[in-house]
């Protein structure tokens, strides 16, 4: 795929080729700039590639006009971000209940129980009733987990998730997604600059210049 | 109702007071002009339907019942009238309109031949006796007990200061009442009135009497004074044109504020948007979180419109000798068009934040 910028016409990125099987945990390395968060969006739909085809579950985004891109992301993907991006008047149960709300009432939908599981194993029991700037960096980060899978998506994209957090609240989150991966099955693609929280992966991709250069192995 | 709106109205008080105030001034300009208008139309029409007369004789040119100061009618009319069979009583009746004395609305003046009018009406006087000079006056217990006047206070009329003769009752017609002659020499008008009115034997036989006379004294005005209801809301220049100018100034304050704060509170909210649209938040949802937000703003709007409205009422009558009449129908409509006003007023912003690029929104600082 090809994704182009403005009216120079930079090529954000060229001819990328990647495939990402289900179940899958996947980061992707390379230097500011190179295209990963491009390529992040265009998984996720938020961005249309100018030329190619972004297959999921067989069906190609690419093809998709705005409405139907969004509604694939609302069914199958949950985003993480580095900023978190919590809705910051809205209390940690606040923002998973929007979440919930703007999925709707699908099957994939988790039951009570195991919402409470999830925020178990996110140790976030506690700080539901909190707004984002009463909780820590990692809690943050952590309900923005939680928001992302609360609707069982099938793929996860997280955009530098640890890239604010210490190396205690990283550990952290690189474990919750590490368990998300082994015990829910999601197809994780997880953006990093950092080679310790790429080597939790299955595997890792590098990219350089807009281009894949290292599809990586599995490990 | 949605977390989202109630955090966005609660996260930014002032925004959602300004706008509440604005929807509220909307309401509050339809409740209480409305309400002024029923008012005054139904205090007036009360009063006239006091008077006793089934019919009420014209010129043409008067175009009716008027609160206007024209006296071009002969008094000299009654003559005739008096000979038409079924004619009870004639009573020839000057009308003078003067601001009123609060500086706020107006107030009719009459001029009447005491014993004809007393005799068709019933008009009593229950405290002093009725006027005997130019200057003096007679005048009902409300404007009596409202303006704190009594026997022997004065009052101002035509800009002159004339005296409290008596007070009478009921209350019909216009509150402040003196000699027709009286009201002749003050508008220079002598043998005219603005009016006669006619009491009749039968009131069932008002109709063919109104004929006779419409035929015995071609080119007046004969008025059946049982259709004053009509005639009175179309008499007045320009209620109708005014009621709806009001209706309108109230859907465009409502809007412009709504559109103002809501447009504000899109750019403001710009990466919340990029997060909705992240979890896959189609347009339709985030035009309902922004119209569902214009709309809990304007139903607060309209509920405080219609309390300060209330309010508002009870100290305009105290202060005055206004009346305001609410009704049903004209609080519904000013709720809508609050309701209305603040769902268009939304609709431009919530289109706006829907079609935003959602990377570029989820980027913004």
């Amino acid at each position: 795929m090809t994704y182009r910028i403005g009216k120079v016409d930079v090529n954000a990125l060229r001819g990328v080729n990647l495939a990402v099987p289900p179940g899958e945990f996947i980061s992707i390395m390379g230097p500011s700039g190179c295209g990963k968060s491009t390529l992040l969006h265009i998984l996720g739909g938020l961005l249309q590639p100018s030329a190619g085809r972004v297959l999921v579950d067989g069906e190609d985004l690419a093809a998709m006009g705005d409405a139907a891109r969004t509604d694939m992301r609302r069914r199958k993907i949950g985003f993480v971000f580095q900023r978190f991006n919590l809705f910051p008047a809205l209390t940690a149960e606040g923002n998973l209940n929007v979440a919930e709300r703007i999925h709707g009432d699908g099957a994939q939908k988790m039951t009570s129980e195991e919402r409470r599981e999830v925020l178990r194993l996110l140790k976030l029991e506690n700080k539901m009733h909190h707004k984002p700037l009463e909780l820590s960096g990692g809690e943050q980060q952590r309900v923005a987990i939680a928001r992302a899978i609360v609707n069982r998506p099938a793929i996860i994209l997280a955009d530098e998730p640890t890239g604010n957090l210490d190396s205690e609240n990283s550990a952290i989150v690189l474990e919750m997604l590490q368990k998300l991966n082994q015990e829910f099955k999601q197809t994780i693609v997880m953006i990093t600059h950092n080679p310790e929280a790429a080597a939790i992966a299955n595997r890792t991709v590098e990219m350089r210049d807009g281009m894949i250069i290292n599809q990586g192995s599995r490990a | 109702m949605d977390s989202l709106v109630i955090s966005s109205l609660r996260q930014r008080p002032t925004r959602t007071l300004i706008s509440v105030l604005g929807v509220a001034l909307g309401v509050i300009l339809v409740a209480l002009n409305t309400g002024l208008v029923e008012g005054m139309l139904n205090d007036r029409l009360r009063r006239e339907q006091g008077v006793g007369a089934e019919i009420e004789f014209a010129r043409q040119s008067s175009g009716g019942w008027s609160p206007s100061s024209v006296m071009s009618l002969d008094t000299r009319y009654d003559d005739p009238l008096k000979q038409i069979a079924g004619v009870k009583t004639v009573s020839p009746v000057g009308r003078h309109v003067q601001s009123g004395n609060s500086g706020l609305g107006f107030e009719v003046v009459e001029g009447i031949d005491f014993p004809s009018y007393a005799e068709m009406s019933g008009l009593q006087i229950i405290e002093g006796r009725v006027f005997q000079a130019d200057d003096e006056v007679i005048i009902d217990q409300f404007k009596a007990q409202h303006n704190k006047l009594s026997v022997g206070s004065e009052i101002q009329v035509f800009g002159k200061t004339l005296k409290v003769a008596g007070i009478y009752a009921p209350e019909i017609g216009s509150r402040i009442k003196l000699s027709l002659d009286a009201l002749q020499n003050y508008l220079a008008a002598p043998n005219k009135c603005s009016t006669i009115l006619i009491k009749v034997d039968d009131p069932a036989r008002q109709e063919e009497i109104q004929q006779q006379i419409a035929a015995k004294l071609p080119g007046n005005h004969v008025i059946l004074r049982r259709n004053l209801n009509l005639g009175m809301s179309n008499s007045i220049p320009g209620i109708k044109g005014f009621v709806r100018a009001v209706l309108g100034l109230s859907v465009v304050v409502s809007t412009l504020v709504i559109l103002l704060a809501m447009y504000t509170t899109i750019t403001e909210r710009t990466r919340e948007i990029g997060i909705m649209k992240s979890l896959g938040a189609p347009k339709s949802y985030i035009i309902g979180v922004i119209e569902r937000e214009a709309l809990a703003i304007s139903a607060i709007g309209v509920v405080l419109g219609f309390v300060v409205s209330l309010l508002a009422a009870w100290a305009i009558e105290r202060a005055t000798t206004l009346q305001l009449e609410f009704q049903w129908s004209w609080l519904l409509t000013a709720a809508l068009l609050g309701l209305a006003g603040g769902a268009l007023g939304a609709l431009y912003p919530a289109i706006r934040a829907a079609n935003q690029d959602p990377v570029k929104a989820l980027a913004y600082e």
